[in-house]
């Protein structure tokens, strides 16, 4: 047992800062599946993230009254009980609620693990264990959650996070940490946690609406946008070689890899099509944009400062609160966009029809199938397949009117990605703001 | 490597990364990825049709009928058709508009040489008609040339778009016998009144 507890608790940090990001994929699903709309279902992200980043900091206080490694158990059983009520949530208002005391306890549960951590590994050790797990739990989130949605359904997200966890209990209850009584003798840094609060803006743009893209827009299953959106995590290990190669100085590497993340949104934002491979190199971008600048200025905010636990508090707030407000300020964005693309999508369409080769008659019946099917789709992305379906084209026109599905289908992918645009450059702004907060001339107080 | 370079090098390489990856993007149509934009509909459009005799002719009027419509309401054809499509009942402006269009639609068609001499769909237009069996058999025995000289195309259609009531069909597009019990009458009103015309002038 002794063996694996650093693991465990490493594996339950890295699921707590997962869940900030593992419903992402299973969005669309939970969407159809609880008969929400995309404003709502937003909000399982949401909720998650904005508790988490309100509980982070006073969750570290109370660790300098308590027994860590007692606090940290009830963290982790509350986690995984609310990961099993978000499993049978029968609507969007529980899973919501769920996923708020979801995050109550991974607040407990993250910063008790660096405790315990330190306790287990040591300092330097324990410390780096910490913030390494939340790097690959926050960037494998969504491939594990798009891979598990695909495979079994949204539901198995959360429940397989309860084994890890209720195996985790007894692990946090076998170190014995002392609390944290030392007092507060450091402010927060603020410039590594104001930009890990816009960075953390910034990746929720790519990760939450390249996955919204890829599944609403492009209309590929959710393993195929799972498999796609690895190219971050995968990109993000490539990171550090390159630092090591080029041996920048970490506010130099801070800075490109900002930089690096403006750039990949910008590609994003401009696909020349809806092929996959379009959005390997700008998510390749992302990620090692990722792999510079998250690990490093977490580590910038905790260096050096006491008590630990409360600047770890600190960076988790910024950080989930940062991811709170890109949401805030890229959800209506991109579904007013949605709105907007309907008009041009509509036109476009219709241009087709009038223009298709089809007689009059067959071209009646479609035009009126695909009305009903965009009143009945009024303000999502229609799937066009049942209205060709349902319309009654004489059987020498099918040919022609697969053509047709063929061409309008293109057409509202098309009007989705454009959607999108606005999205993703409005992301690209953030990083760049954050690229600020780096190159910014320091006061003689911030001077290290 | 040496302290400048260390300050450089990371930037230089991360400035490439995002210009070639941009680079590739934008030299590929990126940007451009969007959906398609109307046409101009005052600019004129060749428009086709798959059908055959009426269905054919009726089909290239309303297209190009809706494009004179859409220019006189300084809309596009795709909006003008949504717009229809939507509305329980068309505007005085929009009917007027479409009225306007199918004529201009026939003009069009009479000076580009697309529109097909009366004796081409007389036959079809019979078969729909009400008229005794004698007077079609009568009538389909005459030569086509007497048909052509009796009756202009452009004549006949002019008069039955007048006639139209253009709300009524636009409510019953999707019920094609409805279509023909309104458009048989008035075609043959037209058809009747052009007659009489044209005996006024030779007497």
């Amino acid at each position: 047992m002794r063996r694996l507890v650093g693991p465990l608790l490493a594996v339950t940090a890295a699921l707590v800062l997962a869940d900030s990001a593992v419903v992402t994929l299973a969005l669309p699903a939970i969407l159809r599946h609880l008969d929400t709309t995309v404003g709502q279902v937003a909000w399982v992200l949401i909720a998650f993230n904005l508790v988490l980043g309100l509980a982070a900091v006073p969750a570290a206080a109370i660790y300098a009254r308590a027994q860590p490694r007692f606090l940290s158990a009830l963290g982790i059983a509350v986690f995984a009980g609310a990961s099993a009520w978000c499993a049978v949530a029968g609507s969007i208002e529980t899973l919501i609620g769920a996923r708020c005391v979801q995050a109550v306890g991974g607040a407990l549960a993250l910063v008790g693990c660096l405790e315990l951590l330190v306790e287990h590994y040591g300092e330097r050790r324990g410390v780096t264990v910490w913030v390494t797990a939340g790097v690959i739990g926050t960037a494998t989130g969504p491939v594990a959650g798009g891979l598990l949605t695909e495979g079994i359904s949204w539901q198995s997200i959360f429940v397989v996070q309860v084994p890890f966890a209720v195996l985790a209990v007894p692990a946090a209850l076998a170190v014995r940490a002392r609390p944290e009584t030392a007092p507060d003798r450091h402010r927060p840094a603020l410039r590594p946690n104001l930009t890990l609060a816009l960075l953390s803006a910034a990746l929720t743009a790519a990760l939450f609406l390249l996955v919204l893209l890829l599944v609403e827009g492009w209309r590929r299953d959710p393993a195929t946008a799972a498999l796609t959106v690895s190219v971050v995590p995968v990109a993000a290990l490539l990171a550090h070689p390159l630092a090591l190669l080029l041996r920048p100085p970490p506010h130099v590497e801070v800075a490109a890899g900002c930089f690096l993340i403006a750039g990949g949104l910008v590609g994003l934002a401009i696909p020349p099509s809806d092929h996959l491979a379009w959005t390997v190199a700008p998510q390749a971008l992302v990620g090692l944009g990722l792999g510079m600048t998250v690990d490093r200025l977490t580590a910038q905010a905790m260096e050096l400062r006491l008590p630990r636990i409360r600047h770890a508090g600190w960076t988790i707030s910024a950080r989930h609160l940062g991811v709170v407000v890109g949401l805030a300020i890229l959800t209506p964005v991109f579904t007013a966009d949605l709105q907007d693309a309907q008009v041009p999508a509509q036109e476009a369409i219709t241009a087709l029809v009038l223009d298709a080769p089809l007689p009059p008659q067959d071209k009646i019946a479609i035009a009126q199938a695909l009305g009903d099917e965009l009143v009945d789709e009024e303000g999502r992305i229609p799937d066009l397949h049942s209205a060709f379906a349902r319309a009654d084209v004489a059987p020498e026109q099918r040919p022609a009117a697969a053509q047709l599905e063929r061409d309008l289908d293109a057409q509202l992918t098309r009007a989705a990605t454009h959607a999108f645009r606005d999205s993703f450059l409005i992301g690209a702004g953030l990083a760049l703001l954050a690229l600020l907060t780096v190159v910014a001339p320091r006061g003689r107080r911030e001077q290290p | 490597m040496t302290q400048p370079w260390r300050f450089v090098a990371l930037p230089i390489v991360a400035l490439a990364l995002v210009a070639g990856v941009l680079g590739v993007q934008v030299s590929h149509g990126g940007g451009e990825y969007e959906p398609l934009h109307p046409a101009d509909p005052c600019v004129a459009r060749e428009v086709t049709s798959q059908a055959e005799g009426i269905d054919n002719l009726t089909e290239r009027l309303v297209l190009l009928g809706l494009d004179g419509a859409a220019c006189r309401l300084e809309t596009s054809r795709e909006a003008l058709t949504l717009e229809l499509a939507q509305q329980d009942e068309p505007t005085d402006e929009q009917v007027d508009a479409l009225r306007a269009g199918l004529h201009a639609a026939v003009a069009r068609m009479k000076k580009d040489g697309t529109l097909p001499k009366i004796s081409s769909f007389v036959d079809e237009a019979l078969d729909n008609t009400d008229l005794n069996g004698f007077l079609k058999a009568a009538i389909k025995a005459l030569p086509d040339s007497v048909i052509d000289a009796a009756l202009k195309t452009d004549d006949v259609l002019d008069r039955a778009i007048d006639d139209l009531d253009l709300r009524e069909i636009l409510a019953n597009l999707d019920d094609q016998d409805e279509l023909n019990a309104q458009l048989n009458p008035v075609v043959e009103q037209a058809v009747k009144d052009a007659l009489v015309d044209r005996l006024e002038n030779l007497i």
